[in-house]
């Protein structure tokens, strides 16, 4: 058994509206001068701590505890679940 | 929903030609039941829509009526039901975003916004994830925007496990000479304001306008996200034009998008349009189809005078509200676009406007007379046990957990807060005396069981709770959400939930001034969701000082009961939560009591005899008695030998029964006799059924015989944890 750190990132799909992100990249980032930063996208992060057996088995533990709680909407959002070092 | 064949053919008939790829997605649209009322327009002309006070009625995005002189006030409903079922957060946030719209197309202010949600059991994974989502998505658009969410409705139930009802009304305020009346004219431009259009939300009024798909996870093209930011630039920019007089007209893009705008008003004003398409601000590249459907959110249509558009597009730079210029109106009568060059559409206004009307096949279902039969030997239960289940009942236990999200008091003009009154009550502006109350209503149990009793109990229900914080009723809307109409044992319930409305208003002499219908309320194996008729009303207060809350304020008042009870007990929540029954006969609907009634608790309010006003509802007195004690900290006394009960054979009949037309009232101490006189000038029945005590309990007697007892604290706890419990 190994601990191992697994990042879940939520974003709304590609395609769809993101207001938040549209409003950061035109109110501050472009205002202020960045105009060679093209695109913004926000989203959430969780970063979970996860006892497993192996690295594969603790991210589809993950996977399964973020469709089975409905931590996103697949309707609207894609996730990424990943280790990180 | 995709057009019929047959409707295909009509196109074709009016047309003279084969119809082009775009006019065929604007037909779709436009024809969809959503925009076009198509199988509801002929009920809904049976609804009393003119008054005195009606400025503008039926037909625009919201009505008007004057509450007081030169003060108009601004409301409407609307569903976002289907949008809801498939992602909850965006989809009740954006039907915030569309009912604020709507009461910006009239010039007014937005100040408040009530939500009557109808949700699943929360004990079911995917209700409950439904109803977070919902009251998250309106709690963080209301609150961005700037705009108190301050009454609603709400109802726990499992036939909206994975279809939930959510119903959003707005109310403005706007003087009546700058509410936007204008009329659009050959040669005005047609400016769209607000979000660059983009791919979502395609076609979204086709998709409420059918039953949901098995799997709505796969229902990506009809979701749209919600922008608060950009709605507050609208809000902020509308209300500034409307004020210099520099718009003639305002539509929402809401359902049927940049199409239903155009064609709408085209048609109501006899006029046709050009549209360049490609003038239009996007977020990504379109097709001129999907310009012209795309249901994209925050986007609103502007018609204005052509001597007067650079200063109006002054206005909407200063707020940084993106537009486009997209054509102009003229006296064609026909909708031509163009884009790239290319005529891509070329329409009758009125003909796309309006279909053919249907009216559909209507029958009740077989079981509706098994439903209603009178309910028969029932057991008998522990008073204390029932009265506790019926506080804990989600349908009647304290919302605070919905509405503690909620910002309810953003602008200064609230009054009386959730919770606390049985209507909101809010101050015209901020250092006005005046005030209006709003409430919204709906009981799907009893328009489940019979459609017709049940939709006039919701009217009078809401005019009931207008009236309880000393409010005089002026106007309601109304939401009936039924299931396929379609199916002629769907569509009975629409059309006798329309005639109970429309029979009640009538009769109570408040018009119905607008509204929306929701149909397709069903879930993926075709069962429709409990029928549901909500209505939202507005009453108009003198002095916001004179309002009553329904917490008791002292201890040694009397305690009356306006009205006689009768031995209703079908349909009421005690037979449902605590024995179980969803059926039986609704409680008769009694609007000359109504009215008689009304009458006297506002002369008590307004003279300062009664202090705490509540209605008698859902659980009957012991609920009105218990509810009371727990907001004002004070004890009650009561004997139900007191209480004027017609043919009551049970105590349960007169703790529970919930007779229409009733009003427990606290009297102040020193008053009595006046109330008791006042009464019997005016022939009503009164009871003087107890008095408030120190002790803090509900206690309930029969003569000198105590028959239920139950600690305040037991009660409160009860009241208050029950739905954070279910939820949490």
């Amino acid at each position: 058994m190994g601990v191992y750190r697994v990042v879940v990132t939520i974003s709304y799909k590609r395609g769809l509206k993101d207001p938040e992100a549209e409003t950061i990249h035109r109110d501050l980032i472009l205002r202020y001068g960045y105009s060679s930063i093209k695109e913004v996208r926000v989203g959430k992060q969780l970063t979970l701590l996860v006892e497993a057996p192996n690295p594969e088995e603790a991210v589809r533990l993950v996977r399964e505890m973020c469709d089975r709680l409905m931590i996103y909407n697949p309707v609207i959002h894609e996730i990424q679940v990943g280790l990180s070092a | 929903m995709p057009l019929t064949p047959e409707e295909v053919e009509e196109i074709r008939k009016i047309l003279g030609r084969e119809p082009t790829t775009e006019e065929l997605a604007m037909f779709e649209a436009q024809w969809s039941e959503h925009c076009s009322y198509k199988s509801s327009r002929l009920l809904l002309k049976l609804l009393p829509t003119h008054g005195k006070n009606v400025l503008v009625g039926p037909g625009r995005d919201a009505p008007a009526v004057e509450v007081f002189p030169g003060v108009a006030v601004v409301f409407k409903i609307e569903s976002h039901n289907h949008p809801s079922a498939v992602e909850p957060y965006n989809g009740a946030a954006t039907g915030i975003g569309g009912i604020v719209r709507d009461i910006l197309t009239l010039g007014a202010k937005p100040i408040a916004l009530l939500d009557m949600l109808y949700m699943g059991n929360p004990k079911d994974p995917r209700a409950r994830w439904l109803v977070k989502g919902i009251v998250k998505g309106i709690s963080d658009y209301g609150n961005r925007i700037g705009v108190p969410t301050v009454a609603g409705d709400t109802w726990f139930d499992n036939s909206f496990n994975t279809q939930p009802l959510v119903n959003v009304a707005c109310v403005g305020v706007v003087s009546t000479e700058r509410l936007i009346r204008g009329t659009p004219r050959p040669g005005d431009v047609i400016v769209i304001a607000g979000n660059p259009t983009g791919r979502d939300g395609l076609l979204g009024s086709s998709f409420a306008s059918k039953p949901l798909g098995e799997d709505p996870s796969q229902e990506i093209g009809a979701v749209q996200v919600a922008d608060p930011l950009m709605e507050k630039l609208l809000i902020d920019s509308i209300q500034e034009l409307a004020s210099l007089g520099l718009v003639e007209y305002v539509k929402d893009l809401g359902g049927g998008g940049l199409t239903t705008a155009v064609v709408e008003t085209a048609a109501d004003f006899g006029l046709g349009a050009e549209l360049f398409l490609d003038r239009l601000h996007l977020r990504t590249e379109l097709t001129p189809l999907e310009i012209l459907v795309s249901e994209s959110q925050e986007r609103m249509m502007l018609v204005i005078q052509k001597d007067k558009l650079e200063r109006a597009l002054e206005i909407l730079r200063k707020y940084d509200v993106p537009y486009s210029i997209l054509g102009v109106f003229d006296g064609s009568g026909l909708i031509k676009a163009y884009h790239s060059g290319r005529k891509v559409a070329e329409v009758p206004a009125r003909e796309l406007a309006r279909p053919r009307t249907i009216l559909r096949a209507s029958k009740p279902p077989a079981d509706r007379t098994v439903l209603t039969a009178p309910i028969r030997d029932l057991p008998l239960p522990p008073l204390h046990e029932a009265l506790k289940t019926l506080i804990s009942s989600p349908n009647i236990a304290c919302k605070r957990w919905i509405y503690e999200q909620y910002d309810h008091e953003v602008g200064a003009r609230t009054v009386v807060k959730p919770g606390y009154g049985d209507a909101a009550v809010l101050r015209i502006s901020p250092e006005d005396v005046r005030g209006i109350a709003v409430k919204g209503d709906a009981n799907p149990r009893y328009t489940s069981i019979d459609p017709f009793r049940g939709a006039a109990n919701s009217v009078a229900e809401c005019y009931r709770n207008l009236v309880a914080v000393g409010s005089t009723p002026i106007a309601f809307v109304d939401e009936p959400n039924a299931g396929n109409p379609e199916k002629p044992e769907h569509f009975w319930y629409f059309e006798m939930m329309v005639k109970g409305i429309g029979w009640m208003a009538e009769e109570l002499g408040v018009p119905v001034v607008g509204g929306k219908v929701s149909f397709y309320n069903e879930d993926h194996a075709g069962r429709q969701v409990k029928p549901t008729a909500t209505i939202v009303g507005v009453g108009a207060l003198e002095d916001v000082g004179r309002t009553t809350t329904m917490g008791l304020k002292y201890v040694g008042s009397p305690l009356i009961l306006v009205g006689t009870t009768f031995p209703e007990l079908g349909a009421s929540e005690y037979l449902a939560v605590v024995h179980g029954i969803e059926a039986g006969e609704v409680p008769t609907p009694r609007p000359s009591l109504e009215l008689r009634h009304a009458e006297y608790v506002l002369e008590l309010v307004k003279e300062g005899i009664a202090v705490s006003v509540h209605d008698v509802s859902l659980g009957g007195l012991a609920i009105a008695l218990a509810e009371m004690s727990i907001l004002g900290d004070v004890g009650v006394d009561v004997d139900i030998e007191a209480v004027a009960c017609r043919g009551c054979l049970r105590v349960d009949e007169v703790l529970f029964s919930e007779t229409q037309a009733r009003y427990l009232l606290e009297i102040s101490p020193d008053k009595l006799e006046d109330a008791l006189k006042i009464a019997s000038s005016k022939n009503i029945a009164v009871s003087v059924i107890g008095v408030t005590t120190s002790r803090k309990a509900l206690r309930v007697r029969s003569g000198g015989n105590p028959i239920l007892e139950v600690p305040l604290d037991t009660l409160k706890s009860l009241y208050e944890g029950s739905l954070e419990e279910l939820l949490r």
